[in-house]
């Protein structure tokens, strides 16, 4: 179980730059989508999200803007950054390359 | 347990040692998401206590989200962790040029420095602002001490008058400052055994006045001056630097102590009995505050 934290944990910044990057969005709903785009496979606990966004802000990657809805409900979105854009590439074609190393040795048949 | 949701939230604040406004932030954010939890749980059939139970179960302990969130917003930048190391600089650079002994430098500095703590205070208290605050305690405590040195019988007057004024300032300012965080007291509060232990060590005290001895001593010594100051200015940049709060305190603490006792063992005989105790005491109150981090 530990391994597939560990996994998590060292991934965590590029799975949120990812989901911002798709449409500026809040706390919640990226846990939702976590949740529903790897199929219930991301457990985690729901508060240990915000040091991780907060992490992400303070490094310029994105930035998070009040929001009220019509309802009168708060939301905090978060908007990635040119620099946040630019990190996230990087990540991509680091985890794209990672991914196509590992699998070659793990499945020399599929690769 | 309808309160249990606010309940979570102020236990989340309480845990919290960041500035007022990250603080305000952070527990908006977080009630936000745990009424969007509770209002889907409650969507899919569970009841309003049970729909809050389990959405701040979800969320996880808030002391440990608080901690995270802690090490995220207190670690500084570059640029705050120099100017936290800035008034040791500028002491270490008085010191090596002797500008020291320049009225006028030595004037700019205060007002400078004077500026600084009045916009720190009014702006927030950001982190980098309690070493240039600590300095402004130091006139306080080094006054403080030298009247020990007044005329028999007038030191004990004068000590009266000054000692509860000295007292309220100077736990006044404490109280400010562990209102933002503790660490922050150690934080400002060490610049004072080195400069304290700085002056027993040189002899200045019963020989201020009358001899030229201390200064003499303090020429020979300034090198050692100087590189504490310095000292301290690394221990300061990388406090602002490192998130983990037991990190800080290991970082301002041990070149602290080292410092202390070079100095002290610098000073050879100078330093009495009661200048070591009162050394011991600064120390533990620098130190205490690190005590305290582990109570809570």
């Amino acid at each position: 179980m530990s391994y597939e934290r560990e996994l998590l944990k060292g991934n965590t910044d590029c799975l949120l730059l990812s989901l911002v990057n798709c449409q500026p969005t809040y706390g919640y709903q990226i846990v939702k989508e976590l949740q529903k785009r790897s199929d219930g496979y991301f457990q985690f606990k729901e508060g240990t999200l915000y040091p991780a966004l907060h992490r992400l802000e303070k490094d310029k990657l994105i930035k998070g803007k009040w929001q009220t809805l019509p309802n009168g409900q708060e939301r905090r979105y978060y908007y990635i950054t040119k620099k946040g854009q630019q990190v996230l590439a990087k990540r991509l074609a680091a985890w794209h390359d990672f991914s196509t190393a590992v699998r070659a040795i793990l499945q020399p048949e599929t690769a | 347990m309808a309160n249990k949701l606010g309940d979570y939230l102020d236990n989340v604040r309480a845990c919290l040692k960041i500035d007022s406004a990250a603080r305000g932030n952070v527990t908006r954010e977080i009630r936000a998401h745990l009424e969007d939890r509770s209002q889907d749980l409650k969507k899919a059939g569970l009841s309003n206590e049970e729909a809050n139970k389990t959405a701040v179960d979800i969320f996880g302990s808030p002391r440990l989200i608080a901690n995270q969130l802690n090490a995220v917003h207190g670690q500084g930048t570059s640029q705050e962790a120099f100017l936290a190391a800035l008034p040791h600089l500028l002491v270490a650079f008085l010191f090596a040029t002797y500008y020291w002994q320049n009225v006028l430098c030595t004037s700019i500095t205060v007002i400078v420095t004077a500026g600084i703590v009045v916009y720190g205070w009014f702006h927030d208290k950001p982190m980098w602002f309690f070493p240039w605050l600590g300095y402004y305690l130091l006139p306080v405590i080094v006054t403080g001490a030298l009247l020990v040195y007044l005329h028999q019988g007038w030191s004990w007057i004068a000590a009266l008058a000054y000692l509860p004024l000295a007292l309220f300032a100077i736990a006044y300012v404490v109280k400010q400052t562990a209102s933002r965080d503790w660490l922050y007291v150690s934080l400002m509060l060490a610049p004072l055994p080195i400069a304290y232990a700085w002056l027993l060590a040189l002899g200045i005290g019963n020989e201020f006045l009358t001899s030229n001895t201390p200064l003499a001593r303090l020429q020979v010594n300034t090198c050692g001056l100087v590189v504490s100051f310095l000292v301290l200015a690394i221990a300061s940049f990388a406090f602002v630097r490192v998130g983990h709060r037991w990190c800080k305190v290991a970082i301002l603490l041990i070149p602290l102590g080292i410092i202390l006792i070079s100095v002290a063992l610098t000073g050879g005989g100078n330093v009495t009995f009661a200048g070591w105790l009162i050394l011991i005491i600064s120390l533990v109150a620098v130190a205490s505050p690190a005590w305290l981090q582990l109570r809570t």
